[in-house]
């Protein structure tokens, strides 16, 4: 590590330039990561709440409502659905009002309407079924939250796209700067690799110090980045908490695993540390194989 | 290859019809033919453009030959075998016509650069370039940089970097080509106490130098072998 330190020391502009372009790179993708995980949270959140919610008209028989169900269930496109009945809707109505006895009174099980609650397995076809089910015998009402999620599908969309090309622009510019900054320090050391390779070092000995000072600026940038990014989270929480106060949970499929987003805690950002110190030395390590095999010749 | 296996009289260098021929049809070689046994001192002599040199590189695998087999303790110098021409050259100390020496680092550095690609211990690499300090009389120098040191020591520098860590065969490219007398026969000194330990192999012009030390003479005219004299000496 002697010689890494001393090989930054007298180059060290390049190594500013190597470190800060990396840092930047992973302080916008680690916040890039951590944006789509809390969208894409959101969107798994939004999800699981009845998408398209149909009432009845209180006189519509339940085989009516069964036979609509039944419809829906065979199109392929429905992920569950529960029926509602009209002495279900009492007696959520009776929790939901077990404090106001005067709103008790005045309800009975025959004006609550029978509903279906339907998750489709795509918020894509939501419109489609609430088109269907209005046009159905006995339907009152309605409704799906096709403004949200569309919006939030929308802006997910979006940003994932975003993330992609900003991702590759910021990759490609990372290797180009890294590129140049390890050449010119092969440049500067290409008496002493001459003499190495005259004096018997393997070709790995020759290379190891490159390698490890892409492992060094690779984990400097990822640990330096995510330490700024930490400190914004936890100064921004409280801004957050009054907007997710009715939301438990935002979870998201990572690796085939499931993965808490919010409330923030340290599984959440250990995976986001772990991504980008693999992302930072993983592109520091792949200029640096590429500036060696252009320019060392050994 | 026999890494440190050392049989009495044995071969140590063969050239067999060794031809160079450069890319731009330059002969620095030409057929050339001989033997070095193990721990031989020998002289390689002749005029600029000789071919000296380039049979110095062509042991230590610098240059691979055109036409010709060298072998190098009984390795085939022209084997593709990378991680056996390391340790070849591991095997081998030279000092360069122009030193090669590191001016960014001090005399300890520089010496122990060749140890360290040998996977030395930190502890063997101190002894090692302590004892080769000693040999070539710059002990208190160790953490002096190129920088302050006069060509003569920069030259012991660079023999002090040959020799450290028990290398097999010395090869010394003019060593004492641009050193007054006085420092040429203080360096020349350093090569008669290695005299029997190793195969040493020293390419020069200097007549008075190969003159005194009455050892095997290979002189070189326009890349081929004119003589191959024993206890020989040299006149222009």
């Amino acid at each position: 590590m002697t010689e890494v330190f001393t090989s930054i020391r007298r180059t060290p502009y390049q190594s500013l330039a190597a470190f800060l372009i990396l840092f930047f790179t992973l302080f916008l993708s680690t916040i890039m990561f951590i944006s789509l995980s809390f969208l894409y949270g959101l969107l798994g959140y939004v999800e699981t709440r009845p998408q398209v919610t149909v009432y009845f008209q209180t006189n519509t028989p339940e085989n009516e409502i069964f036979k609509v169900r039944d419809t829906l269930m065979n199109s392929g496109k429905i992920l569950s659905i529960k029926y509602v009945s009209k002495e279900e809707a009492y007696k959520i109505y009776k929790e939901l009002n077990k404090d106001n006895p005067l709103l008790l009174e005045m309800v009975s099980s025959d004006i609550l309407p029978a509903s279906l609650e339907i998750f489709a397995k795509k918020p894509s076809y939501l419109p489609e079924l609430a088109n269907f089910l209005k046009k159905q015998a006995g339907v009152d009402e309605v409704n799906f939250q096709k403004d949200i999620l569309e919006r939030l599908l929308t802006l997910t969309d979006i940003l994932r796209k975003t993330t992609v090309v900003f991702f590759l622009f910021l990759i490609f510019l990372s290797i180009l700067v890294l590129i140049t900054t390890t050449l010119f320090k092969i440049a500067l050391k290409k008496d002493e690799i001459e003499l190495l390779r005259l004096l018997g070092a393997s070709k790995f000995y020759i290379k190891k110090p490159f390698l490890l000072e892409a492992i060094l600026f690779g984990f400097t940038a990822s640990a330096g980045s995510f330490v700024i990014i930490l400190a914004l989270l936890l100064y921004l929480k409280p801004f957050f908490v009054p907007y997710l106060k009715d939301i438990s949970q935002l979870n998201i499929s990572l690796f085939l695993s499931k993965l808490t987003v919010w409330p923030l805690n340290a599984a959440f950002l250990s995976t986001a540390f772990f991504l980008s110190l693999i992302f930072g030395v993983g592109i520091a390590i792949l200029a640096t194989l590429l500036a060696i095999q252009k320019y060392l010749k050994i | 290859m026999n890494i440190g296996v050392q049989d009495d009289n044995k071969t140590m260098i063969k050239f067999e019809n060794v031809t160079k021929k450069f890319p731009l049809g330059n002969l620095a070689v030409d057929e050339v033919s001989f033997e070095i046994e193990d721990k031989e001192f020998i002289f390689i002599v002749g005029p600029s453009g000789a071919g000296k040199t380039t049979i110095l590189k062509l042991i230590l695998r610098e240059f691979l030959p055109t036409n010709g087999t060298i072998l190098v303790d009984d390795f085939d110098i022209a084997s593709r075998h990378f991680d056996q021409v390391e340790i070849l050259r591991r095997k081998i100390g030279m000092i360069f016509q122009d030193f090669k020496i590191l001016f960014d680092k001090n005399v300890y550095e520089n010496i122990a650069l060749s140890l360290k690609v040998s996977d030395l211990s930190d502890d063997q690499i101190k002894k090692e370039v302590g004892e080769a300090l000693s040999l070539v009389g710059l002990a208190k120098k160790e953490m002096t940089f190129p920088l302050q040191l006069s060509a003569g020591e920069i030259q012991r520098v660079a023999i002090a970097r040959a020799i450290a860590g028990n290398r097999d065969i010395i090869l010394a490219d003019e060593p004492t080509g641009n050193l007054d007398p006085k420092t040429t026969w203080e360096v020349m000194k350093i090569f008669k106490k290695l005299e029997g330990t190793k195969t040493i192999i020293v390419a020069t012009h200097n007549t008075d130098v190969v003159n005194s030390f009455q050892k095997r003479v290979l002189v070189l005219k326009q890349g081929k072998l004119s003589k191959d004299q024993r206890k020989g000496g040299y006149e222009i």
